[in-house]
């Protein structure tokens, strides 16, 4: 992998003649209030890489919150038309963690029945990816990640003060970067490699992520799941800040004056009461700990034994955002190994 | 929709959220929130496997997975019962003679006709869940010769539910199969016939469980009691064949409503052998 380095400000200079050229749409890490956010840049002076976490993942370029699937005349089913909006996108400054959520995600939509929607946005996105250089109290990205980041980011960036080092993933990141100051680089791999671990995951989930699929598998009756699921107020928040989520919701609109329609898709979330509720009205997951067990499995049991990559990346985000303080699953995973019965798993 | 590129044509020929379109021809009301209907796709037959679904939509309704209640046929026409539950399936109950709906599909895994070949086959069906068996029932009964005897039990609440009435009397006078029929209660019913849940009708069934096949859907509850019945006439689980509900609403595997355990129900279901799915915590 070619190793590269441009500095702070030739980036800058660089990100604003993107920004100038409008050939594609330039996202990044953005402040607002006291948080962070993925967001349109209108200036490189917006961009704050310096970051903790944003408050939601990047996913939602790639599957947005609402999503026009297709259009039609209310009543004509010969009117459905497919539609997509693909213009050509590139992230700047996504930690490694939510990188390797969006490799989840491909692999979710691509596998099996590929989604042209989803898939189409991906193909015309660029992703420059960062090792995170502040310090966030809940994350734990660094024992649940492996190198899933590299398979899906075009360059990753490592900052080195002055300087942030240029890791060359992909031929379309190399080409990105024609017309900037990109140098020689000049650090050595131990500097580059201290740079990378220099902030510390103060969480780690206690159990390593290969057992955990069997660990969950022989705990399906353990206490965790009523003890989180009476806390929990199936607000949904864990799910929606999450970016190995993916669950939807499909909904069709029409406009006030009746003469178009849309079908569109919603995110969604299995932490939602009505989540598995049949037309009969069943609820298959009736119970707030049944939902609270099915959302830790799919992260630790479902998704691992599907993709052989843990379906959680340690972002921290579902812990930070829980008005309960229950969602993260290093809580759960310590809570369920500090309750075992008579040392063995119940 | 982008304004740098040109992928509508793309996007139009590789979307698989985009339906296809059937018309109504045929239609009858079978209970006070059931009817038939009889739709007809166009330019091609549907190409369907007994057991599997379609996802049918409104513009500006929606969609809803219904089961395929016909057996596969060349033709371009299919069935499906419909029960009013929802907006969906309201706006279905009011369309017309001619009107269009949308159709994906047909989704989901099948009953395996050419597995059962030469064997007994015991359908046990409660309320709606005639309706997705029927179309095995009939395939069944157009290749009689490739099965041994074939029995139907069915349930339903009450006589007001029963379905398929017309072709319930046909097959209890055919000699080449048995059906047989009962009602939770009577209610204010005019009936003389069997009065209580399916299970009852169970030992009345004389079949080799060894060479007999049981196919069973029917509303959540009823699985367990079936299943637990079925253990007890020897039926082994490999010999048992179920067809689950679900919340279902993309049918391609991803939007995560169908999921049990590991298992999309719209694409690794919706019918199974129950000895697959017996280990899974969330599936009866």
């Amino acid at each position: 992998m070619e190793i590269l380095k441009i500095s702070k400000n030739d980036l800058n200079s660089f990100i604003d003649k993107k920004i100038e050229e409008k050939k594609e749409r330039v996202i990044g890490v953005v402040k607002k209030g006291s948080h962070f956010v993925f967001g349109d840049l209108e200036d490189s002076q917006d961009l704050s890489l310096d970051y903790d976490v944003t408050m939601l993942p990047p996913k939602k370029y790639f599957q947005p919150q609402k999503e026009i699937l297709l259009k039609f005349t209310p009543k004509k089913a010969d009117s459905y038309e497919a539609l997509n909006n693909c213009d050509p996108l590139v992230i700047i400054g996504a930690h490694y963690y939510d990188l390797a959520a969006i490799y989840m995600m491909d692999r979710a939509f691509s596998e099996g029945e590929r989604d042209e929607h989803y898939m189409r946005k991906r193909e015309e996105s660029l992703l420059i990816g960062l090792y995170p250089t502040k310090y966030f109290k809940y994350r734990f990205a660094k024992s649940v990640v492996r190198d899933q980041a590299y398979k899906v980011a075009d360059l990753m960036m490592v900052d080195l003060g002055d300087d942030y080092v240029i890791e060359v993933v992909s031929q379309k990141g190399k080409e990105y970067l024609n017309g900037s100051n990109i140098k020689e680089n000049t650090y050595s791999l131990q500097e580059i490699d201290d740079a990378k671990n220099r902030v510390k995951d103060d969480q780690k989930i206690p159990v390593p992520i290969e057992l955990i699929p069997d660990y969950l598998g022989k705990n399906h009756a353990h206490p965790a799941w009523e003890h989180f699921g009476e806390k929990c107020f199936s607000c949904g928040s864990c799910v929606l800040v999450c970016p190995t989520c993916y669950c939807f919701d499909v909904r069709d609109e029409i406009e006030l004056d009746l003469a178009e329609g849309k079908r569109i898709r919603v995110w969604d979330g299995c932490m939602l009461e009505d989540f598995a509720v049949c037309a009969d009205g069943h609820n298959f997951r009736k119970e707030k700990g049944s939902r609270f067990r099915h959302r830790i499995y799919r992260k630790g049991k479902h998704l691992p034994e599907k993709y052989n990559y843990f379906g959680c990346v340690g972002c921290g985000r579902c812990q930070y955002s829980c008005s309960a303080d229950i969602a993260g699953p290093v809580k759960v995973i310590k809570y369920m190994e500090e309750n075992k019965k008579g040392g063995e798993n119940v | 929709m982008c304004e740098n590129c040109d992928c509508s044509s793309d996007i139009q020929k590789n979307s698989i959220y985009l339906p296809e379109i059937a018309t109504l021809v045929n239609k009858k009301e079978m209970t006070s929130v059931d009817s038939f209907f009889e739709f007809e796709l166009k330019g091609r037959s549907l190409g369907h496997l007994p057991g599997q679904f379609l996802e049918i939509s409104i513009p500006g309704i929606g969609e809803a997975p219904i089961s395929i209640s016909s057996p596969p046929s060349d033709e371009n026409k299919f069935e499906m019962v419909i029960r009013n539950v929802g907006s969906v399936t309201n706006a279905i109950h009011s369309l017309n003679k001619g009107e269009n709906i949308g159709v994906r599909g047909p989704f989901g895994t099948s009953f395996p006709m050419n597995n059962l070949k030469g064997k007994n086959l015991l359908f046990v069906t409660g309320g709606i869940g005639l309706v997705p068996a029927r179309s095995a029932i009939l395939y069944a009964l157009e290749n009689r010769d490739d099965y041994k005897d074939i029995t139907i039990l069915f349930g339903c609440k009450d006589p007001s539910q029963r379905l398929f009435t017309d072709e319930i009397e046909e097959w209890k006078n055919r000699k080449d199969i048995t059906f047989i029929e009962t009602v939770d209660q009577k209610g204010d019913c005019d009936w003389d016939g069997n009065t209580g849940v399916i299970t009852t009708l169970l030992p009345m069934v004389k079949m080799d469980p060894a060479e007999t096949y049981a196919i069973v859907v029917g509303p959540p509850v009823m699985y367990k009691y079936v299943i637990m019945s079925l253990h007890d006439m020897d039926f082994s689980d490999k010999r048992i064949i179920v067809s689950l509900e679900r919340r279902m609403k993309c049918g391609v595997g991803k939007c995560g409503h169908c999921q049990m355990d590991n298992i999309y129900v719209c694409q690794d279901g919706a019918v199974f052998y129950y000895d697959e799915i017996k280990h899974l915590k969330e599936a009866i």
